[in-house]
Order: structure tokens, then sequence, then C-alpha cells
């Protein structure tokens, strides 16, 4: 058997906020398998976006182990870690976070900057992820002139862009109205289809809906870990 | 092959980074960049300058003659300041026993001077007569363009004959030719005999301004102030054979001349012999100090640009901290955020160093044009403009670029 895309073992994240130990993410241990569409809900405050972030190499835990696709990343450096993000890990960002006066083409290629690819092949490589979300005709489009629905579109492509193995979605339809954000979760799900492993945190139950596995963070803790009953499926765009 | 290309290509990405965000902010970059073009700007011209003094300064030893020492009858000035008594003399014989006694002597020539009011036509001009011998021209490089220089016989005979400078003619002449002219000099009647090749001008003192006749013409016809004795010379030209006569010939003078003054041992030197090279080295010394403390002014200018762009290079992480934490997630690894910042940096100060160096070799030009005085600017002077304003960006732009790269992913990412 493959060994899960993503394992943590008592993931702790400490915060001191006025002199007072506050345990963001206390003692998490769970798996994510390869091809996983998982939901990360909870209250505000739960820890949700603290344990995204280090699952995501954003953020060092205070303690406890995280495995990705199998490597201890307490071994790595900030380089490394620098690497797993480029290849193996597609962010996408309840606002965008796109460089305003750059055109979709150029935001979507900027990981690949960093993974040392060829402009040609960058460009290459970015316009068909732009094709692919639906966005052929808006490539040379600056931000500014993107709705928010098309913005987000132009972050997924930028997270896919290295082919990466997991994608992680902090609120990523929070921005958005409720027409948009089923079509992202549309988008989400043939990509899931299509093999990709998925983890988005969101605050709306039927939007988790979308996904096939639950999970409930309460006081930094997993308080529910379950498959989605009743899943929903996105009338295909 | 391949990764220096990579590596180059990565460099480009950086610069059309670095170019996007400095037109984002047009305004404070044209000001920052401000800075560095007034400091390189200051720099450059202070080396011009420095470079054109140290010009002028060889141009104007090169006029006095090579291999030649010039002996003074006063004490060197390292024995504190002359005082009157240690005024020695020098005469005719003095110089007449240097050629035959010191080895490596071509010719000698002595001189005196005083100041004359010359008179031909209706027009006048006041200048320096110099009285010399036939042997002057060739000690002190000077050669005539029209007519001759004196002879060995005008000096014997004392005849009234003169050789002008381009200048004297230009004031005294118009039209006319002035070899065999005849002019007045203090009223005495003299006929022009030759008219001096221009040596130009060297700070002001201009080297054409000048008469020469021989020096017994002179001391007969043109009165020429207290003299100790009826052959006593303002001071002496000494031609050498070469540089190594020259270096041995100032002991040699200086010895042969305590002898025939019987000049007590112990007691100063009442002479002074200053050489070609002494003169050359000594004034090269000079004019690098002038042109070290020029520049050192001017890099102050230059220090103020640089912490402009220490200032706004912080200013910018600051402002995009957001956007460093973004590079992170997306892959970039320290040194590509920190080599973002220092193209950032590097660009601005070269486009600044760019102009500044334009800006100054147009000044250097109309100064040259204007003050009569060269200022070159080399291909040397213009690369080290470049390469210094780019070192400046580094230099600057380096702590806030290592600010940038330290960032914690997440914390930046989280920046408003
Ligand atoms: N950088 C930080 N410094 C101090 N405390 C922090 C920091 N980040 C998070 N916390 C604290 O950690 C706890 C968990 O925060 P986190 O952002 O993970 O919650 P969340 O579940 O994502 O909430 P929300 O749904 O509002 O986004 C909170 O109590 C928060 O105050
Ligand atoms: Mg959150």
């Amino acid at each position: 058997m493959t060994a899960p895309l993503l394992e943590t073992h008592d993931l702790v994240k400490d915060y001191v906020i006025g002199g007072e130990l506050v345990h963001a993410v206390n003692r998490v241990s769970l798996r994510i398998q390869r091809g996983e569409f998982v939901a990360i809900m909870g209250t505000s405050g739960s820890g949700k976006s603290t344990f995204m972030n280090m699952i995501g190499c954003l953020d060092v835990p205070t303690s406890g182990t995280l495995l990705l696709d199998g490597i201890d990343t307490k071994t790595l450096d900030s380089d490394a870690l620098a690497d797993i993000r480029n290849r193996k890990i597609g962010f996408v960002f309840q606002q965008f976070n796109l460089l305003a006066r750059t055109s979709a083409l150029d935001n979507v290629a900027v990981p690949l900057i960093y993974a040392g690819v060829r402009a040609a092949e960058r460009r290459e490589r970015a316009q068909a992820k732009l094709e692919a979300m639906g966005l052929a005709n808006r490539m040379q489009n600056t931000p500014a002139k993107l709705s928010g629905g098309q913005q987000q579109r132009v972050a997924i492509a930028r997270a896919l862009v290295t082919d990466p193995l997991i994608l992680l979605a902090d609120e990523p339809t929070g921005a958005l109205d409720s027409q948009t954000s089923l079509d992202i979760m549309g988008i989400f799900q043939k990509l899931n289809d299509e093999g990709i492993t998925l983890v988005i945190v969101t605050h709306e139950p039927d939007i988790a809906e979308y996904a096939e596995r639950r999970i409930v963070f309460r006081d930094g803790q997993v308080i529910e870990d379950a498959p989605v009953t009743s899943r929903r499926r996105a009338t295909a765009a | 092959m391949s990764e220096l290309l990579s590596a180059l290509a990565g460099w480009g990405v950086n610069i059309a980074i670095a170019i996007t965000a400095l037109r984002t902010n047009l305004l404070r970059s044209i000001l920052t960049t401000l800075g560095v073009m007034i400091g390189v700007f200051s720099v450059i011209l202070a080396v011009a300058v420095g470079n054109g003094a140290q010009v002028s300064v060889t141009q104007q030893i090169a006029t006095l003659g090579s291999n030649m020492a010039i002996v003074v009858p006063e004490p060197e000035r390292a024995n504190g300041p002359p005082r009157p008594g240690d005024r020695g003399r020098l005469t005719e014989r003095d110089g007449d026993a240097i050629a035959r006694q010191v080895p490596g002597v071509n010719a000698v020539a002595p001189q005196i001077r005083t100041s004359v009011q010359m008179v031909t036509g209706g027009r006048s001009a006041s200048t320096q007569a110099i009285g010399s011998t036939e042997d002057y021209a060739s000690i002190s490089n000077l050669a005539t363009e029209d007519g001759r220089f004196l002879t060995k016989s005008d000096v014997g005979a004392a005849t009234r004959v003169v050789v002008i400078g381009q200048t004297v003619a230009d004031k005294l002449f118009v039209d006319i030719n002035p070899i065999g002219e005849t002019v007045r000099i203090n009223r005495v009647p003299f006929t022009v005999i030759g008219l001096l090749e221009s040596k130009g001008s060297n700070l002001g003192t201009d080297n054409d301004d000048q008469i020469i006749m021989p020096i017994s013409t002179l001391r007969q016809r043109l009165s020429t102030g207290p003299a100790q004795g009826p052959d006593d010379v303002t001071l002496l030209f000494v031609g050498f054979e070469d540089e190594e006569a020259l270096v041995a010939g100032d002991r040699e003078i200086k010895s042969l001349l305590r002898a025939r003054y019987r000049v007590s041992k112990g007691k100063i030197t009442p002479f002074t012999v200053r050489t070609t090279k002494e003169i050359a080295e000594t004034s090269g010394q000079v004019t690098q100090i002038f042109q070290a403390v020029l520049v050192a002014i001017a890099s102050i200018s230059l220090l103020v640009g640089g912490i402009g762009i220490m200032n706004i290079m912080l200013v910018s992480v600051t402002e995009r901290t957001r956007e460093i934490g973004l590079r992170m997630a997306l892959g970039a690894k320290r040194r590509d955020i920190r080599n973002q910042f220092l193209v950032e940096a590097a660009v601005l100060c070269i486009i600044g160093g760019a102009i500044g160096l334009m800006l100054a070799m147009l000044a250097a030009a109309i100064f040259q044009q204007v003050a009569d005085f060269p200022a070159p600017i080399g291909w040397d002077t213009a690369l080290m403009a470049i390469a210094f304003s780019a070192v400046i960006g580094l230099a600057f732009g380096g702590y806030p670029a290592i600010r940038a790269s330290r960032l914690s992913p997440i914390e930046a990412l989280r920046s408003e």
C-alpha cells in the first residue's frame, strides 16, 4: 500500500498572546490519502487556518510531525520547503492574492519562474492552464479587469501550473457570491475526479457537502472526521 | 552551459520584475535615482577635473624642457623660511664652471629678467624680457616659428635683437610680419629677429607673453634692478644629456657651488637645484592629493544617494511584504527574494549612474570650452562610474534585500 499523501502526528502550534499560551492547533493526528477531497470546518478561531498553513509548509509546527509524500518536513531547510511548496502544493486563497498590474498569464506563470522553467515553456504551460479554466480570452487582463470568480479561476490555474499533488484552499469561496461559489466547487470536483488531492476550509455547510470527507475543528482539535453522507455534485459548468 | 543560461534567465526575470515595480512608483523611483545621479555626477566630475589637473601639469612640465635643472641662489625651503642673509649669488661664471665640470651637462643658459614696455607704430605692450644665451632655446624647449633665435655672436656683441612671443606679436603687429621690424623697448630700439612657437597657457599663465634677448644686451641697455656684480644672474638653466645625468647632476652642482663660494661644512647650501624630474614628481603628488580630496568630497553626495536607495528599498520591502509572502508560497527561495530586491536597487542605481555619467560628460565638455581646462572622462572612468553605481545598489540595497528574504512566508502573507 502506498503511504498517505499527508500524515500528521500530534501536530501542535502554540501562540503566546498577551502572556497567555494559546494552543491554536493542539495535538492533531490525521492522514489524508491521495485523491481525497477533504473539507475542514469549525468555528472562527478553531485553528483551521493554522493547520492549513502548517500542512502547506508555510508555517513551522511548534511540535509534532508532518509527513508530506513520505518526507518528514522537520528535516528540510527553507530552500527545500520552498521547493515542496513550488512542486507539490498549490495554494488558493480567500482574497485570490494575484499580483496587481500583472496579466493573468504572467500571474499564472510565477510558480514556473521559481521552478526554473524557460520563458517560452512558462508561457505555454500557463496558457494551457488558463484555457482549462475557461479563461482563454482573458489571458492579458490584469486582475482589476476580472470579476471575483474569474480572479479565483486565475488563482486556481496558478496553483495548478506546476502540476502539484495537493491543492490547499483556505476559504476559497469566502469572497464570492453563492452562484460563483458553486462554479468554483464544480471546478474543484472536476480536478478531484482527474486525481488531484484537495483540502479546503469553509464555513458554509453546503459548500462542505461537495467534498467527500469532512473534518471539524474546535479549540485546535479535531472533534469530528467522517465521510460526507449526502454528497452534492455540481452541475457540469 | 544550460545552468548558466537558466541563471541568466533568472536574472532576466528579476530585471523584468524590478522594472515593473519601479514603473509602478515612477515618481518615487525618479526621485530616488536623482540622489545616485547627483552622487555619480559629482564623483565623475571630480575625477575628470583631477585628471585635467594632471594633464595640465604634465603639459606645463613638458614646456619646461626635459632633463633640465634650474639653479636658484637661495636655500631650499625645507630649511625654513628664507632669511635675507641666506640668499647667495649666482653668476655667469658659475654657469661656465657647471658646464665644464659637471658630467653629462649639455649646456647651461643663464637668465635674468625684467619687465619692459614695448612700443612700435603707435602700439604698445608691457611684458617680461628674458636675457639669456643661444643655448636657452634648446634647454627649455623653445623653437622659432619664423625668423631665428639668438646666436653666440648676438650674445657676444650685445646686439639689440629680440625674439618675441605670440601674445606680444599679436599686441604689437597687425597684418604685418614682425620679423625685421624695429620696436622700442624701454625707449631703446631693437630689431625683431624671431617669433617663438606658441606654448599655450597653463593654469592662467600665458607662456607666449614674453620676449627673449641676449643677456649682455639686457644688462647693458635695460636696467635690471640691484645686482651684486656685473655678471650676476637670477637663475641658471642646466641641460643634461639624459635622466641619469640629471639625477646625479643635482648633487654635483651643489657641491661644485659650495666649493666655489667656500661654504664651510655644516652651513646650509645657499642654492636650490630643482630638476624637471622632481618638479614632475611633486606636481604629480600634489595633483593626486587634489584629486583625492575632490573625489572624497564628491563621494559624500554619493553616500547620501546610497542612503536614499536604502531608505526607499526598506519602504518598498515593507509595502510589498504580502507580495513577498505570496512569492514564497508559490516557491520563491530566500535567494530569489533577495535577488529580486538587489536587482531592483541595482537597476535604480545603474540608471542613476548612467544619467549622472552623461551629465558629467556634458558638464566636462562645457567646462573645457568655457574655462579652457581639460577635464577628460575616459572609458575607464565611465565604466568605473557604472560599476560603482551597481556596487552602491548592492551595498545599500543589500540590507533591505536580505531583510526581505528572511521573512517568514506565513507572516509575510498575513501582513496587511
Ligand atoms: N500569528 C498569530 N499570532 C498569535 N495568535 C494567532 C496567530 N494566528 C492565529 N492565532 C490564534 O490561533 C487561533 C487559531 O487561529 P486560526 O486563524 O487558525 O483560526 P481559524 O479557524 O482559521 O479561524 P477563522 O475561521 O476565523 O479563519 C486563534 O485563537 C488565533 O487568535
Ligand atoms: Mg482562518
